[in-house]
Parts: structure tokens; C-alpha cells; sequence
């Protein structure tokens, strides 16, 4: 028996509208439409009625939740064209806002999951813990998700010898509930039961989908920017890609817990790195027509930013490839004969970003 | 208002959120406000509901686009007659980052009226819970036929130690005395929060008719509904006029959403050469040029600029 149902966002405790129209058989997923456009905001067109200062402002809220991965590589881009080399200390705060977004979106896109599958103390507990990084955010750069730190030429906060303390116990204090909910996700039985062998993506589609960030590594697929080709002070810190092989959703939380444990290491590894030095190569760098592409690790992925100049202030084009973009095509595979009520489930898996995806 | 909650301690408050296409940054942290028990909404007497409906209240988030009008729209009717309805971020109330394009239908207000202005970007939690209060305490009037004189409840400060060590990025603050009007400012924002006008000049016309013709200064107008809080202009003003402040207790009845702003004047004074109005060089920029001015320098910053090349080159370059 097949029939049609339409899922919208308070079907699938998204935090953003994305609709689908799934096909069943049975109870069982057979097809799959995504209907997006929700959070179309004409982010391409916009980009090119600001000058490339008001961009840096509106590239940041693309996403709230990798809200520091756009305006970092949209200026990478810009200093590739203008030739500019940042500091090696803004080189290290860039790193260090990076990873900090990164922590806190992982564990967002790991508690929504907690709380699909019924298991609300985890959920509340992931919050909470969260929280440490979210405080952290907001008292050294002002706000509890945009960050702020990104200006063409370097970044435009500091990290006084205060608020490096400061951040450095911070950090102590999230690695044992990292620890804690990496344990939780890989072994407790109750939570094991509906993510083990849930939403498979066999590393065969995942390439061919070329599917990027912590759904790729859960399939095995050993690619993460940062390692491949390493941008700002990525190439002077310490860390490894994390794998995993089954392609499941259990698979994926583990990826993205080892990832944020690792980020607190990166995060460490800055602050002892940190070299004294100018924060900006020069406040009003001149930036000549050319083209330039740039890209990053973002929480979700690898995210490719192209950008062509033509000598004034406003970018002649401006284009970005968002990681959510592949992941959601691969939904299709990982949803096919699932029941219905897995649905919610593998979709927040991927961690889709649909502010990104839709801009 | 506290004695009547006291009465009637029954019925929680109930929520409901709209995203009509937001970047994800105030629905995450409304979220917040239901996991996380520090800042959860049950201590202010309200809940969450799946069901518009059910719905007391509205959140609205994101700078209403052309795809998510008609869906926003239909739960905006949904709701029972005596709703209030919040703008949650700066987005639904001007559109923020977001205006101008083809894609963003927004102000939310050309569709439907709204009782309560949360501005931030996003807000903190803290600045949810203070505006969710005040619609609860209007919603409560409202529902029992009175429309709301009501007193901003006062809110407690801060309490978290580091935070008050480094700020937070609260509404901008103009200080006439240091700006060059150089508009840097308006140059790097990117929500076109800031506007420059002449006073005096001929759009407008009320001060025109008492000075007809001789403007008498540059004003600074800063909208705080449409401000995104990124204190980019506060980064590239080379004499610190704009500042970031800590305030972030920023909510406020729609009927205020167009007198929520920052105002400046400043003057202008006449050249001691020529007597034609130029702008005083502030001291702050003297200073970041100059470091120490000599008494020349001092002498040239009242001078126009045909003046100025008058001194120096002994003629005007045209």
C-alpha cells in the first residue's frame, strides 16, 4: 500500500521550516521530496548590494549555528585576493572561534537527537552542558552566537591574559561531561537501541552522494578540511580526523562527541600558541578585482566560499557551497525503508542547517 | 499585577513559535528557554505548546520571506483572539540584515500587529525571559478586557561574574562630541541601521523654515529595531563616537518600534577663516593623527578646506 504524507518542521522538532513529502509503503519510507525554501533570504543577492564590510555582518547570520565558519572563510577569501598574510596571533583567535562554535553545535545537533529518542535527561543534561560554552561565547565576545571576531585582515577581539585563563578553565571544565556523553551515546543500551543500525549510509553512497563533514567521517571517509588542506593554524596544531565506519546515526553523535572533545584540545593547543602580535594586517586593506576561493571546516562540513572583486567595494559575485547542501541528498538513501517514526530521528543526524542550505 | 498572578496560580501561560525564516540564532536560543533550567520559562509561569490554538502567546523570529509568508500567516490566525504577539530579534521588526531583498516580505507589522519589540541578535536568554515576562503580564490584561498600562517590571542585572568582566554587546551609543561625520559607520552596516541627515537642509522642512538656507549640524540617527548588535561601526569609527554598551534590557511595546533609537547632533561651526559651517575636528582625531597637536594644527582644524589649501599652498586647488 503506498501513500503520501507531508512532514513540516514540528513534525521533526527541526528548529527551522523544512517540509518533505515522503512516500510510503507500509510504514515504511519509499521516497522522499524535500521541499525547501523556507529561510530563502536572497543571501546572493543581498551579498552584492553590501560592500564587502556589511558582508562580513550579514555572512555571519547565513547561520547562527556555524555562524563563525562564513565571515572566517568569506575573509580568507577577501586577503587571498588582496594578497594580504593575517597575524600569526589572529591566525590563532580565528582557530580558537572556530572551535568553539564548533563544541556548541555539535552538542545542539546531539541533544535534539537525545531528546527524539525520548531520553530527556540526557537531552537537558547536553544543554546544560552546552551552556559552559555558550557563557563563554557571550563573555568573551559579547554574544551567545554571533561572534563578532572576523575583520578582513584578522580578527577584532583579543584574548586579554584574563579572559585566555578564563576561557582555558572553561575548557577543563567541559572534558568530563564530554567524556561523559561520549560514553552515554556509545554504550548506553536504551539510547544504543534506536541509533545503532538506524539511517545507514554505506560508504559506497556516501561518496557518491560526496557527502562532507561528520556524515562523511561516520561513513569512513577519512576528510576533514582542516587535515587535507590545512588553512590558518590549523597546519601548527595537534589533532586527528575522527572516524567511525558503521554510517549510522550512532555513528554520526560519536563522530561529532569525539570532535568536540578534540576541539577543546585545539582550543588549548591555541592558547599556549598564542604569539604576541598585531590582531589585523592593516584596518583598511586596498582589495584589487581578482577571484579567490576559500575554504573551511565548518561544523557541518567543508564550506567553499567563491568571491570575484572588481577593485570596488562590492563583490562582483559572490558564491558559497554549504556542507548541508550534499548531506540532505543522502537522506534519501539513509531514510529508504525506515519506519515512519525514524523519520525526525536520521533527519537531525545529519545536522541538517537549513538557513545555510536555503540562504 | 504580582497579587492577581498570586490568585490565580492555575493555567500556565502558553507559547507558541512562528520562524518565518530566521537564521536559526533566536529559535536555538528559545530552545534555551525550554531545556535548560537557569533560564527555563516554567519559572515565569508559562510553557510551550505544539498547538497555535492553544496559543497565548507568539514568538515570532526571522524577517518573514516570501516562501514562509502564507504558513506564518495561517498559524498567526490559528491563535485565539487575545494573543500577544512578540517579535523575537530584531529581524521580524525591520528585517534586520536581511531588508532590501526580493526574497524577505517583512516588517512582519505590514501583516499583522505586534504588541512587543525583543530586540537583539539574537537576544540572550536572560533579555527572552525579561520580554516573554511582559507579554505574559499583557496577555493577562488583555485577556481580562484591559489593554495594558503596564510598567516595564524591573529586571535584575547580570548576575554572572565573567560576564560583567568582559561585556556583552548591548545597544550602540553615539557621542556627538567625538564624531568627524565621516560615516564610516553607515558605510560598514550592513542592516542600514544608521541614517545621516543635515539639519536644517532641505528635507527638512520644519527646521528649514527657521533657518532657511544655513544647516546647522549633521545628525545621527541609530535604530535600535534595526541594529544586528555586531558593533562593526564601533570597530572602524576611528575616534570611538559610537560605542558598544552593555545594555541589553531592551524590550518595548510595539507602539514605541520607530522611537527606539539613538539620536546625535552635531554642529556645525562657522570657519574662522571664511565663516562657511564645517565640522570641528573632533580632539579624538587630532590625537589619533597627531598624537600631541602643535599650536599650527590647532590653528588649521578651524579652517575650512579651501582655507586650509588657502594657508598653505597660498591657493585654492580646484
Amino acid at each position: 500500500m503506498t501513500s503520501v504524507i507531508e512532514l513540516g518542521p514540528h513534525q521533526l522538532a527541526l528548529e527551522e521550516p523544512m517540509y518533505f513529502r515522503v512516500k510510503l509503503e507500509g510504514d515504511r519510507v519509499a521516497g522522499l521530496d524535500v521541499q525547501p525554501g523556507q529561510v530563502h533570504r536572497g543571501m546572493e543577492h543581498l551579498v552584492m548590494r553590501r560592500n564587502l564590510y556589511q558582508n562580513i555582518t550579514l555572512l555571519e547570520r547565513l547561520c547562527s549555528l556555524c555562524s563563525n565558519s562564513h565571515p572566517s572563510t568569506f575573509c580568507s577569501a577577501i586577503e587571498e585576493v588582496a594578497g594580504v598574510a593575517i597575524p600569526e596571533r589572529a591566525e590563532y583567535l580565528r582557530a580558537v572561534a572556530d572551535e568553539i562554535k564548533r563544541i556548541a553545535s555539535h552538542l545542539f545537533c546531539c541533544a535534539v537527537q537525545a531528546n527524539l529518542i525520548g531520553q530527556t535527561a540526557l537531552f537537558r543534561r547536553a544543554m546544560e552542558v552546552r551552556e559552559i560554552m555558550q557563557r563563554s561565547k557571550e563573555a568573551i565576545y559579547g554574544n551567545r552566537m554571533d561572534l563578532a571576531a572576523n575583520c578582513i585582515g584578522g580578527v577584532r577581539y583579543d584574548l586579554t591574559p584574563d579572559a585566555a585563563m578564563y576561557l582555558a578553565r572553561q575548557m577543563e571544565a567541559m572534558k568530563a561531561p564530554l567524556d561523559e556523553l561520549y560514553l552515554q551515546f556509545q554504550n548506553n543500551p536504551a539510547i544504543m537501541a534506536r541509533t545503532a543500525g538506524v539511517g545507514v549510509l554505506p560508504r559506497l553512497e556516501a561518496i557518491e552522494c560526496a557527502v562532507v563533514g561528520p556524515v562523511a567521517r561516520a561513513c569512513g571517509i577519512d576528510y576533514d578540511v582542516r587535515k587535507k588542506s590545512p588553512y590558518g593554524a590549523y597546519d601548527r596544531l595537534e589533532f586527528s580526523t575522527s572516524l567511525q565506519q558503521a554510517g549510522d546515526v550512532r555513528a554520526r553523535n560519536l563522530v561529532r562527541l569525539a570532535e568536540a572533545r578534540q576541539s577543546v584540545s585545539l582550543i588549548e593547543q591555541c592558547l599556549a600558541g598564542l604569539v604576541p602580535g598585531p590582531l589585523c594586517a592593516d584596518l583598511l586593506p586596498e582589495i584589487p578585482a581578482g577571484e579567490a576561493v576559500a575554504k573551511s571546516e565548518a561544523p557541518r562540513g567543508e564550506l567553499v566560499y567563491y568571491l570575484r572583486t572588481d577593485g570596488t567595494d562590492f563583490p562582483l559575485r559572490l558564491k558559497w557551497r554549504v556542507p548541508s547542501y550534499m548531506n540532505w541528498d543522502a537522506l534519501k538513501v539513509m531514510l529508504h525503508g525506515e519506519p515512519v517514526a525514524n523519520i525526525p530521528l536520521i533527519v537531525n543526524s545529519i545536522d541538517p542547517c537549513i538557513a545555510c542550505t536555503d540562504r | 499585577m504580582q497579587d492577581q498572578v498570586k490568585e490565580t496560580p492555575a493555567e500556565p501561560v502558553r507559547l507558541f513559535r512562528i520562524n518565518t525564516g530566521s537564521c536559526n540564532g533566536c529559535d536555538v536560543e528559545l530552545a534555551v528557554t525550554a531545556a535548560v533550567d537557569e533560564f527555563d520559562v516554567e519559572q515565569l509561569g508559562c510553557r510551550y505548546t505544539e498547538e497555535p490554538h492553544e496559543a497565548d502567546i507568539l514568538l515570532i523570529t526571522g524577517p518573514l520571506t516570501v516562501r514562509a509568508r502564507n504558513e506564518a500567516l495561517r498559524l498567526y490566525a490559528e491563535a485565539p483572539e487575545t494573543k500577544v504577539t512578540v517579535a523575537v530579534g530584531v529581524c521580524p521588526v525591520s528585517g534586520g540584515v536581511f531588508r532590501d531583498s526580493y526574497a524577505v516580505d517583512g516588517p512582519v507589522q505590514r501583516y499583522l500587529p505586534v504588541d512587543l519589540n525583543v530586540p537583539g541578535c539574537p537576544p540572550r536568554p536572560q533579555a527572552l525571559l525579561a520580554g516573554i515576562a511582559q507579554a505574559r503580564d499583557l496577555w493577562r490584561a488583555r485577556s481580562k478586557g484591559v489593554d495594558a498600562v503596564f510598567a516595564a517590571p524591573p529586571l535584575a542585572k547580570p548576575a554572572d561574574e565573567p560576564a560583567q568582566q568582559f561585556p556583552i554587546r548591548g545597544r550602540m551609543s553615539f557621542d556627538p562630541k567625538a564624531c568627524v561625520d565621516c560615516r564610516m559607520c553607515r558605510h560598514v552596516c550592513a542592516a542600514g541601521a544608521i541614517h545621516f541627515d543635515i539639519k536644517g537642509d532641505k528635507g527638512d522642512r520644519h527646521l528649514r523654515s527657521q533657518s532657511p538656507g544655513s544647516p546647522e549640524g549633521v545628525r545621527l540617527t541609530l535604530w535600535h529595531n534595526s541594529c544586528v548588535f555586531c558593533g562593526l561601526c564601533s570597530h572602524y569609527c576611528p575616534t570611538g563616537a559610537l560605542s558598544v554598551t552593555g545594555d541589553w534590557h531592551l524590550a518595548h511595546r510595539g507602539g514605541q518600534t520607530f522611537r527606539f533609537s539613538e539620536q546625535g547632533e552635531v554642529p556645525y561651526t562657522p570657519c574662522s577663516g571664511c565663516g562657511s559651517p564645517l565640522i570641528a575636528v573632533a580632539p579624538e582625531l587630532l590625537h589619533a593623527a597627531f598624537r600631541r597637536p602643535t599650536p599650527e594644527i590647532e590653528h588649521i582644524k578651524t579652517l575650512c578646506p579651501a582655507c586650509r589649501q588657502q594657508l598653505s599652498i597660498g591657493a585654492v586647488r580646484r
